[in-house]
């Protein structure tokens, strides 16, 4: 089962030759990229079936943990790994002009994805955060519109980068390791106290910048508007899951305090609050969905900071949900970019495109039979458990951000199936490729209303399990020497 | 409101210093991995240069991890860049003096940075230094002649096999039976030459891909300089 770290070698290794092979052969350059995700799709698939769902590690070069990196795969990271995949397989740029350079840094992205799922130690993590950073700056700046939101949102993760470094860091000075299930079994004598709660903030800050977390979101509306929509889809609905995912790990295995969970939980329902209220004002189609986006992300951080399994499961729940829904509204809203007001009757050209829209306002609202309506639903719920004022507060807060959420969606909704449009300039068409794409991911979303009950089972035993840090301690055998080290210390 | 957020969250970056500065316990840092792959290192990978066995041995794939960030950046660069017309003209090659000596310097440079390459898992150096002095070596010749460009082609290939290379020694490893990036071939005695397995191969590899990268890096930022002015 160690065949699973080609999911994040073979991408990097085709990054490396697309150059060479798109001089020698254009097609075959052209061709290179889709089938590597798609061996990668095939052996993560046959990994989940060979594992039975038992999690298990790898020890890369065959070092023992702590020494060597480890590579944790249980049905999360598996899951994820899958997903990306698969997203980055829809939404690789067939269309348009062929550049081997921008098909490598795909295959980066979709490489350092994979390695932040799997990854078992916190400075690899740091590693495969910094080659998502670097290939979604290249990404970003093909949009060719304008540079600055590329530059602001290069300097803002830089700064991001250093934070968590430090924090990482920190977490090193105190504990002297970086291996997650050594970490896990050193925290609670080492990391819980100020020190621990410092560079748990310094992380989540510094990984909040690609989880679109509240004060270091500032670059995500810009650079939404002004990217090419497939890498927007691809930076909002796959990279802000892996960092969520990285402060999960991180929250569940080392940093399980009070504070730690409150820090998030009042980050998050900062994101909502503010993304939400600014998506209300946006007057941009991208720009709308960027702030959307940043409320989406807020909710599963405050769903995050549910202790235990419900919160895993209503956090997972609604970022898988906004990863099917997100890419798909940034599909469609290729073609229907500048002023809202402007979108008048667009449906009348497009019909399709504006019923696909529909169907993923409605789900993302939250109308019942939608899969949006469970997951708010289980986030609801899981808040409404908790005591304390400030999750009744956040209660609160997400029913009124739902509200807000429910109004400008619709007004665009309605928008667009406006009659009497006065003399609509051109329908601009979309792309028949973006429509059937966003037709999968709506398909996706009714095939998730049908299997509603299996899925929500599958994805319980997967909260189950990533909730269990004592499990993923067992997983993970350390080497005799460190461990007896570590007890003495 | 921009400046008031700002300082907001300066000062409160400010407090969190503070609290490190009170909390912590300086000079008393516990060295639990880093003693332990101290005592284990020149048996389980035989590299004299410890420093040399974390980075390719213990941690080998955090190393795969910043190759590939050297290339997406190299790569994001060409993308930016590389759409521009060099319709003006180069600037002229320089005096005597310093074409001579351009070309003096790069077989002593060549020399220095194989031999740090190579020595890699010996002594202080490696891939990455040697790899730095590699691209100074041929990137020298082009400022002291402007009008003659590295090829890019070639940068290309060494580029791209040289990381090519480094995957497949690893993807060897995992096919004979071990796990990705798994010391192969015999650690020989440590501080000879020929030791420590295939860590001076991949050592090679990393040396000449930064090289490359950097060269071709620095030759695209020269090329933009010349169609900007």
């Amino acid at each position: 089962m160690n065949q699973i770290v080609l999911i994040v070698v073979l991408p990097l290794l085709a990054a490396f030759l697309v150059p060479i092979v798109a001089r020698m052969s254009a097609s075959l350059g052209a061709a290179l990229g889709p089938l590597v995700m798609g061996v990668c799709l095939w052996i993560t698939g046959t990994v989940a079936i060979e594992s039975a769902g038992n999690a298990f590690a790898i020890n890369i070069g065959g070092f023992m943990p702590p020494l060597g990196i480890t590579f944790f795969v249980d049905r999360l990271a598996l899951l994820f790994a899958f997903l990306t995949a698969l997203l980055v397989l829809v939404l690789w740029p067939f269309q348009g002009e062929h550049r081997p350079r921008e098909h490598a840094l795909t295959l980066i992205l979709a490489a350092a994805s994979g390695g932040l799922a799997l990854s078992g130690d916190l400075f690899n993590i740091y590693v495969f955060y910094e080659l998502v950073s670097v290939a979604s700056f290249g990404l970003v700046a093909t949009g060719r519109r304008s540079s600055a939101p590329a530059i602001r949102y290069l300097i803002l993760s830089g700064f991001g980068s250093v934070l968590a470094l430090v924090g990482i860091a920190l977490v090193y000075t105190q504990t002297g390791t970086l291996n997650l299930a050594h970490l896990s079994q050193l925290a609670p004598t080492h990391l819980i106290n100020p020190i621990g709660l410092a560079a748990f903030a310094l992380i989540l800050l510094g990984v909040g910048v690609k989880a679109e977390l509240f004060p270091v979101n500032t670059w995500v509306p810009e650079v939404y508007a002004t990217a090419p929509n497939r890498v927007s889809a691809l930076l909002a609905g796959l990279v802000s899951k892996l960092a969520a995912l990285v402060i999960l790990r991180l929250l569940v295995l080392v940093f399980a305090q009070e504070q730690a969970l409150l820090v998030m939980l009042l980050l998050g329902l900062l994101g909502v609050i503010t993304g939400e209220l600014a998506a209300w004002r946006a007057q941009d189609m991208n720009r709308m969905l960027a702030y959307s986006s940043i409320g989406q992300l807020g909710m599963v951080f405050v769903a995050f900071s549910i202790p235990g399994e419900t919160g895993v499961f209503a956090g997972l729940a609604i970022a898988l949900h906004h990863l099917v829904v997100k890419p798909a509204l940034f599909l469609l809203a290729a073609r229907w970019g500048g002023a809202l007001s402007g979108l008048a009757g667009a449906a009348g050209g497009n019909l399709p495109a504006a019923l696909l829209f529909t169907l993923f306002a409605l789900s993302l609202v939250g109308v019942p039979p939608l899969p949006g309506f469970w997951a708010k639903l289980l986030l609801v719920m899981g808040l409404a458990e908790q005591v304390g004022p400030l999750y009744h507060f956040a209660l609160a807060g997400i029913l009124i951000a739902t509200v807000v959420e429910a109004n400008y969606l619709f007004r665009i909704v309605s928008t667009l199936f406006h009659r009497d449009s006065p003399a609509s300039p051109a329908p601009q068409k979309h792309s028949g490729g973006d429509i059937a794409t966003a037709g999968l991911f709506g398909a996706s979303l009714i095939a998730a209303v049908l299997l509603l009950i299996p899925l929500s089972q599958s994805l319980k035993t997967i909260a189950q399990q990533t909730a269990d840090a004592a499990a993923y301690r067992a997983v993970v055998t350390l080497a005799p020497t460190t461990s007896t080290l570590g007890d003495t210390q | 409101m921009r400046n008031l957020a700002s300082l907001l969250f300066a000062g409160g970056l400010g407090f969190l210093l503070m609290v490190f500065g009170l909390q912590f316990d300086f000079g008393n840092a516990p060295m639990l991995v880093g003693q332990a792959i101290q005592s284990a290192a020149p048996e389980q990978v035989g590299a004299a240069n410890i420093v040399t066995a974390v980075v390719l041995g213990y941690r080998g794939i955090d190393t795969l991890g910043e190759l590939a960030i050297l290339f997406a950046a190299s790569t994001a660069v060409g993308l930016i860049l590389g759409h521009r017309h060099t319709s003006t003209k180069p600037d002229p090659d320089s005096g005597l003096i310093l074409r001579a000596g351009g070309e003096l310097l790069m077989p002593l440079l060549l020399v220095v940075g194989l031999y740090i390459i190579l020595h890699g898992h010996l002594t202080p150096g490696g891939g990455f230094q040697g790899g730095v002095i590699l691209a100074a070596a041929f990137f020298i010749p082009v400022l002291a002649r402007p009008s003659t460009p590295l090829k890019h082609t070639g940068m290309m290939l060494i580029e791209g096999f040289s990381g090519a290379a480094f995957i497949l020694i690893g993807l060897a490893a995992l096919y004979s039976g071990g796990e990705f990036l798994q010391p192969l071939l015999d650690k020989g005695t440590l501080g000879n030459l020929v030791s420590a397995g295939t860590l001076p191969l991949l050592y090679l590899a990393v040396g000449l891909k930064v090289g490359a990268e950097l060269a071709g890096l620095l030759a695209h930022l020269a090329a933009a300089e010349v169609s900007e002015s």
